[in-house]
């Protein structure tokens, strides 16, 4: 009776012993001072970080003295460019909201940088980031059409 | 447990419902008057805020470790109280347990008791005494379990409307046969209730509308108004048997059947498929288990069927009781103290089964059945891990847009700030360095 419990007994013991140990060595690397594989991520640069929508990232970078007028680069399969702005890497990845943080945080734009951005806007085809870019149109900047 | 508390103190502080909580805590004089200040409000929850001044006041500035570090002793002593509960013997009992504590950390209940923190997790405290509650009706009686009895009740009203579950767990556990608690304190603790439920339904005005599921759909207060009229409707039915459904088959995700929509979608993501086998395999040993207790005969050898029958009594009254509190909308985490009591009853269904083995084909078969069950729980165990890494994710960019929304007076204003800039410097994973399989095969269902 004994043995004919055993294997019944192990199927359901090991899978969840499995999963124990996935939890042992996340806090056994954390205990012995090291950030568990799993909790890893890497770093980013201002200007993937408002790519991956990464807002906390974008104001952490920003607040500790990053430049979030200047390029950065990316790395290859966070966007289809090299490099860019923070700016432009928000635009080029569709994401209005880190558009309006940066411009919070003290991203500027002259009415050439302006007019690149409201045609990379107008490329995406979201609204809402043209929406977006547009707010931030320089007093007097013409509204020129977009070369195609 | 260990990697659960690693991964609490990795999520920031959360600011969504929170933010102002903070505030008042640092507004407020002293725990005292942060209690009182609850007594006729909506929310009704005086302990609860003590809590958060209590702790805010024990920090010293440092509110992240103040929150996590109470927010982690919640969660040690329903992982101990759990334990506890399971008659340990044998290694048919080890394995059983194994198998329970993966229900009890991978059900989709469970998850809101790691990821809301406001700050205080405030299901938690109603899952630790309802453990207690079921401990003190199984032990031999002394004065001080009646004492400790009441003070659990009324610690648990006192934080959250679903603390008369500890009521419910020492009914349950006296007609079950326990007799830790005293005919004349339950008697007691029973005319505490009924004040308690008293003041809350009639006196204090209730705030009980809010989004919810039905069916395939996600409905705001106003629409589900519109819909179902105002009164008790068929959605007060339907959240109701949602709630309890949620509990044994994972579906509908507060209130909404998630799997409905991805099928209307075209896609069944593997997470679904993984909750919904999980669950109904347990659910179906926890019915075998429950039929057997009522109606076979009990194996020879069992000593412990009559702590079974009681954890299975207490179970069918605690989801009951969870499920009817619900009514007004559904939210998995309010089914959290179901949800560990089924991981119990789960224990039971699978000791059970390992113990009335008695030919080699349906030792074969059982096997098969429990590595599967088994090893779709432990992923979901893994699940929880990864949605603190989004749940860390989300927080952080919650903690940048609060520049927007800072208090106008100077002692908040300060509050916050530090708040802000301590959350994040927290580094924390940004999804993109997770593979795409992950939230296929681990996330949750969010709305």
């Amino acid at each position: 009776m004994v043995r004919l419990r055993t294997l019944p007994a192990v199927c359901a013991g090991i899978p969840a012993l499995v999963a124990v140990s996935f939890c042992g060595a996340v806090f056994g690397a954390a205990v012995l001072g090291f950030t568990p594989a799993f909790w890893q991520g890497g770093p980013l640069t201002l200007a993937e970080a408002a790519a991956l929508r990464d807002q906390g990232e974008v104001a952490r970078l920003v607040e500790g003295g990053d430049d979030p007028n200047r390029e950065y680069e990316l790395r290859p399969g966070v966007l289809a460019i090299e490099r860019a702005t923070p700016l432009e890497a928000a635009v080029a990845a569709r994401r209005a909201e880190i558009v309006n943080l940066l411009v919070h945080e003290g991203a500027t734009l002259n009415e050439r940088g302006w007019r690149r951005l409201h045609c990379l806007a107008m490329e995406t085809g979201a609204g809402d980031v043209v929406r977006a870019v547009d707010e931030l149109r320089p007093a007097g900047a013409p509204l020129l059409s977009c070369p195609e | 447990m260990g990697s659960l508390a690693y991964g609490l103190l990795q999520v920031p502080l959360q600011v969504t419902d929170t933010l102002q909580k903070y505030v008042d805590a640092a507004h407020s004089p002293g725990v005292w008057t942060s209690f009182t200040s609850e007594i006729g409000t909506t929310d009704f929850r005086p302990l609860w805020v003590a809590e958060i001044k209590l702790l805010f006041d024990l920090s010293y500035g440092h509110l992240h470790i103040a929150y996590k570090a109470f927010h982690i002793a919640l969660l040690v002593a329903a992982f101990g109280l759990f334990v506890a509960a399971l008659p340990i013997e044998t290694g048919v009992d080890v394995a059983a347990s194994l198998f329970a504590l993966s229900v009890l950390v991978g059900s989709n209940t469970f998850t809101g008791l790691v990821k809301e923190a406001t700050p205080v997790n405030v299901y938690l405290p109603i899952v630790v005494l309802v453990l207690l509650g079921m401990q003190l009706s199984r032990r031999p009686h002394t004065w001080w379990v009646d004492a400790v009895a009441m003070l659990a009740l009324i610690a648990a009203c006192l934080t959250l409307e679903s603390g008369v579950l500890v009521w419910v767990a020492l009914v349950a556990g006296r007609i079950a046969g326990g007799r830790g608690v005293s005919d004349r304190a339950l008697l007691a603790i029973t005319v505490v209730t009924v004040v308690y439920l008293a003041v809350r339904l009639a006196l204090l005005p209730l705030d009980t509308q809010n989004t919810s599921g039905y069916l395939a759909e996600r409905l705001e207060p106003d629409q589900i108004r519109e819909r179902f009229g105002a009164g008790l409707s068929r959605f007060n039915v339907y959240t109701v048997f949602a709630s309890i459904s949620s509990v044994l088959f994972s579906q509908p995700r507060d209130g909404t059947l998630v799997v409905m929509r991805a099928w209307q979608a075209g896609d069944i993501p593997p997470r679904m498929w993984i909750s919904i086998a999980s669950s109904l395999i347990t659910t179906t040993l926890i019915g075998i288990a429950a039929w057997r207790l009522w109606r076979a005969a009990p194996v020879a050898t069992e000593p412990h069927r009559d702590h079974m029958r009681a954890d299975f009594i207490v179970f069918a009254a605690v989801l009951a009781a969870s499920a009817v509190a619900s009514f007004a909308y559904a939210k998995d985490v309010i089914m959290s103290t179901a949800g560990t009591c089924y991981a119990l009853v789960a224990f039971w269904a699978v000791r059970d089964q390992l113990i009335r083995v008695r030919r080699i084909g349906a030792a074969v078969a059982l096997a098969a059945l429990l590595l599967a069950a088994s090893s779709l729980w432990a992923a979901r165990v893994i699940g929880v891990h990864h949605v603190l890494r989004t749940q860390a994710f989300a927080f952080h960019n919650d903690w940048a847009t609060v520049r927007d929304h800072m208090p106008s007076d100077p002692v908040g204003r300060r509050l916050v700030t530090a708040l802000r800039a301590d959350a994040l410097s927290r580094p924390v994973v940004n999804p993109w360095f997770i593979p795409r399989w992950a939230d296929r095969v681990f996330d949750i269902d969010y709305f």
